[in-house]
C-alpha cells in the first residue's frame, strides 16, 4: 500500500517539483529578459524618433500623401511618433519572443521557429503595399493633372481607375507574398484585370473606330487644328 | 587663351588661336534649320559690316548635330554687300561652325557661343534665332551697341507682339522677374539678346550647364542672373519677331511646367536678393518704339472657362493642401458665373502664384505636379484678361498689364512672409 501511494502520488509529485526546480532559472531568465524588451525599446525608440527628426519625415510623409491617409484612419499621431511607438513594440515583441525562447518548452521553441520563418514575407508584403501605395497616389495624381489638362470630363474616374489599379497590384503582390490564397488571388486579378481592359479595347475598338481614323489621318498630315490663335509664350 | 570649361574641337581651337582676339562675337544655336539659317546668316553678316566695320567680329554658329545641311549652308551663305550697303566696307568678318558638346538643348548650345567669345577675350557678344524671318541688320547694331557703346552689360530684347501674345509671359514671367528682381524687363525670355564679355564669362563660371537649364531655362536663367548680380540692363525694341511656324498643338502644360519651374528654381537661388528689393524701375530701352494696328485672332473663350472649370472641379483636393480656404471659395464661385461675368482679380491671381510658388519652396508634393496643375487656373486668368480688354488696343492692354504687375509687387510682402515663415520659426 505505501509502495502504490509513492509510486502514484509521492514520486509523480516529487518529479514534477524537480522539473519545476529545474524550471524556475529559466522562467527567471526569461522574466529578465522580458523587463530588459522594455527598456531596450524605450532607448531604440528615442534613437529613433530623432533619427526621422533629422531626415524630416513627417514632410515627407505629408508631401507622399500617407499623412491624410492615416489621419482618415483616425491615427492622429505624427508619422515620426507612430513609427518610433512601432519600433518600440517591434523591440519588446522581439525580446519577449526571446524571453519565450528561454523557457525551452519545445512547443514554444517549434512554434516560434514557424513565425521566424514566416516573418520577412510579412516584412516584404508590408514594404509591397506602402510602396504600392504612394506609387498609386503619386500614378492617380499625375493621371488626373496630365486629363484635367487635356480637358477631360471623366478625369476623376480616370485617376482612380489608375490609383485603384495600381494599389490592387501591388496588394496581389503581397498577398502572394503571404501565400494566402495564392492561386486564386492571381486568378482573381488576372480575370478582373484582363476583362477590364478587353471590356476597353472592344468598346474603344468598335465605337470609337471613326475617331480613331480621323485622328490619326490628321495627325499624320499634320492637320491638328489649333483650338485658338494665342500663342502662349 | 583663357581656360575653357568645355573642351572645343580641335579646328574649332585652331582658329581661335589664329585669330587671337575679337571685338564681338555673334552667336547662331541651331539644329535642323537649313531653310531660315541663311536669312539670318545673311543678316547678321549684314549688321557686323554696316554697323561695326572697324570691329573684328566673329559668327558663331553652335549646331545640335543637324542632318539637313544647316552647318554647310551657315559655311556657304555670303551677303552682296553692293545690293544693301551704299559704301561697301570690308569688314573684317570670320565664322566659326561647330557642334556644341553637352545635354541636347538651346543652353549647351550658348555655353559653346560662351566660351569662344571668353576665349577671343570679346567685349560683346550677341546671340540670335536660327529660324528668324523678321531679323534685320539693324537687330545687331541695337543687340551690342549698347555693350560696346553704352556700357551695359545685358541687353534684353523687346518685340512689337499682339496684345495677346505671350500671355505667359504678361501674366506670369514679367510681373513676377519684375516683383522680385526690381528691374522691369518687359520681354524676359526673348530668344535674342546681347550681353558683354564679362557677363559670359560669369554665366561660364556658373555650374548649372548639365541641369534643365541646359534644355529648356536658358532664357529667363540669363535675363535673371543678369539682374541678379547687379549687372547693368537695357532692352532694346527690335520690331516683330517672325519665327518658322512650329509644330502646332504643342502642350501648354509642359510649356508652362518649364517655364515657371525655371523662375521658381531661380526664386530659390536668389531669395536673399528679391527679399530684399522693394518697388521696381524702367530700364533705358534702345530703338524706335512703334505699334500697328491690331489683326483679329481666335481665342478659345468656352474653351478655356470650361478648363478651368473642370481643374477647380476635380483638382480641388490638391489645391486645398497649399491654398487658403477665402481663395478656394472665390475659385469654386466664379467658374460659376456666366462668362460675361467671369473675372479673376489681379489680388487673386497674384496670390495664387506666389502660393504656387511657395508650395514649390516647401517641397509639399512634386513640383511638376504642383506646376502643372496651374494650367486651368492659367486658363482662368488668360480667359478673364481676353473678356476683360477684348475691345481695348495694344496701349491700353499695356496699361492693364502695368496694374497686374503693380499688383505683383504689393502683395510682395505676403510672399516673403509665406516663403521665409519656417526659417523664421526655426530660428525662434
Amino acid at each position: 500500500m505505501e509502495n502504490l501511494f509513492d509510486k502514484i502520488v509521492t514520486s509523480p509529485m516529487k518529479d514534477c517539483f524537480q522539473k519545476l526546480i529545474e524550471f524556475l532559472p529559466n522562467l527567471l531568465s526569461s522574466m529578465v529578459i522580458f523587463v530588459l524588451g522594455f527598456l531596450s525599446g524605450w532607448v531604440i525608440k528615442s534613437v529613433i524618433q530623432k533619427l526621422l527628426e533629422v531626415f524630416n519625415t513627417d514632410r515627407f510623409c505629408q508631401r507622399m500623401g500617407i499623412t491624410p491617409v492615416l489621419e482618415k484612419g483616425g491615427i492622429r499621431t505624427t508619422p515620426t511618433r507612430l513609427l518610433s511607438q512601432i519600433s518600440y513594440w517591434f523591440v519588446v515583441i522581439v525580446f519577449f519572443i526571446m524571453a519565450l525562447y528561454t523557457l525551452k518548452i519545445p512547443a514554444i521553441e517549434d512554434l516560434l521557429e514557424k513565425f521566424f520563418l514566416y516573418l520577412p514575407n510579412v516584412f516584404v508584403s508590408v514594404l509591397l503595399i506602402v510602396v504600392g501605395y504612394i506609387l498609386s497616389n503619386f500614378a492617380g495624381r499625375a493621371t488626373l493633372i496630365a486629363a484635367v489638362n487635356s480637358g477631360m470630363k471623366f478625369s476623376g474616374l480616370l485617376s482612380k481607375t489608375v490609383k485603384t489599379i495600381v494599389f490592387l497590384l501591388s496588394f496581389t503582390m503581397a498577398l502572394e507574398q503571404l501565400g494566402i490564397g495564392r492561386d486564386t488571388v492571381i486568378a482573381a486579378f488576372t480575370i478582373v484585370f484582363g476583362g477590364i481592359v478587353l471590356a476597353l479595347s472592344i468598346a474603344f475598338g468598335l465605337g470609337g473606330k471613326d475617331v480613331a481614323k480621323e485622328y490619326l489621318e490628321k495627325k499624320f498630315r499634320g492637320e491638328i487644328e489649333k483650338e485658338d490663335d494665342l500663342k502662349h509664350l | 587663351m583663357p581656360e575653357n570649361t568645355i573642351a572645343l574641337r580641335k579646328e574649332v581651337q585652331e582658329k581661335i588661336r589664329e585669330l587671337g582676339d575679337a571685338d564681338i562675337v555673334v552667336g547662331i544655336p541651331s539644329y535642323n534649320n537649313a531653310r531660315t539659317i541663311g536669312h539670318v546668316v545673311r543678316a547678321v553678316q549684314a549688321g557686323l559690316s554696316k554697323y561695326f566695320p572697324d570691329s573684328k567680329s566673329v559668327l558663331v554658329n553652335s549646331d545640335g548635330g543637324s542632318t539637313d545641311g544647316t552647318m554647310d549652308v551657315v559655311r556657304e551663305t555670303t551677303v552682296d554687300f553692293d545690293s544693301i550697303l551704299l559704301h561697301h566696307r570690308v569688314g573684317n568678318l570670320h565664322k566659326i561652325i561647330t557642334p556644341y558638346h553637352g545635354i541636347p538643348g538651346k543652353g549647351s548650345a550658348f555655353r559653346t557661343i560662351f566660351e569662344i567669345a571668353k576665349s577671343l577675350n570679346v567685349k560683346a557678344c550677341a546671340v540670335v534665332d536660327s529660324d528668324l524671318r523678321s531679323i534685320t541688320p539693324e537687330w545687331i547694331e541695337l543687340l551690342v551697341s549698347p555693350v560696346l557703346n553704352a556700357g551695359y552689360d545685358y541687353v534684353a530684347p523687346y518685340y512689337h507682339r499682339h496684345k495677346y501674345d505671350g500671355t505667359i509671359t504678361n501674366t506670369i514671367v514679367y510681373p513676377m522677374t519684375r516683383a522680385l528682381y526690381g528691374h522691369r524687363i518687359r520681354q524676359p525670355i526673348g530668344g535674342d539678346f546681347g550681353l558683354s564679355g564679362r557677363l559670359a564669362s560669369f554665366y561660364l563660371s556658373k555650374n548649372v550647364w548639365e541641369t534643365d537649364v541646359a534644355r529648356f531655362g536658358i532664357d529667363i536663367w540669363m535675363t535673371t542672373t543678369a539682374v541678379a548680380n547687379a549687372f547693368k540692363v537695357c532692352q532694346a525694341f527690335l520690331g516683330a519677331k517672325i519665327h518658322d511656324p512650329k509644330e502646332p498643338g504643342s502642350d501648354l502644360s509642359a510649356m508652362l511646367h518649364q517655364v515657371v519651374s525655371s523662375v521658381f528654381n531661380l526664386m530659390e537661388e536668389y531669395a536673399d536678393v528679391w527679399r530684399e528689393i522693394e518697388g521696381s524701375k524702367a530700364v533705358p530701352t534702345f530703338g524706335f518704339v512703334y505699334s500697328v494696328g491690331l489683326e483679329p485672332i481666335n481665342v478659345n473663350l468656352d474653351g478655356m472657362i470650361e478648363k478651368f472649370r473642370l481643374g477647380v472641379k476635380e483638382l480641388s483636393v490638391m489645391y486645398e493642401s497649399f491654398l487658403p480656404g477665402e481663395l478656394m471659395w472665390f475659385l469654386a464661385t466664379v467658374g460659376e458665373k456666366p462668362k460675361d461675368k467671369f473675372s479673376i482679380p489681379d489680388n487673386v491671381w497674384v496670390e495664387i502664384v506666389y502660393n504656387f510658388a511657395v508650395a514649390c519652396h516647401r517641397k509639399l508634393m512634386s513640383r511638376e505636379h504642383i506646376i502643372k496643375s496651374l494650367t486651368p487656373l492659367y486658363l482662368g486668368k488668360v480667359a478673364s484678361f481676353v473678356i476683360e480688354t477684348w475691345e481695348s488696343t495694344a496701349s491700353e492692354v499695356e496699361q492693364r498689364l502695368e496694374e497686374l504687375c503693380l499688383a505683383f509687387e504689393k502683395e510682395k510682402p505676403y510672399l516673403i512672409g509665406k516663403w521665409f515663415e519656417e526659417e523664421e520659426e526655426e530660428e525662434r
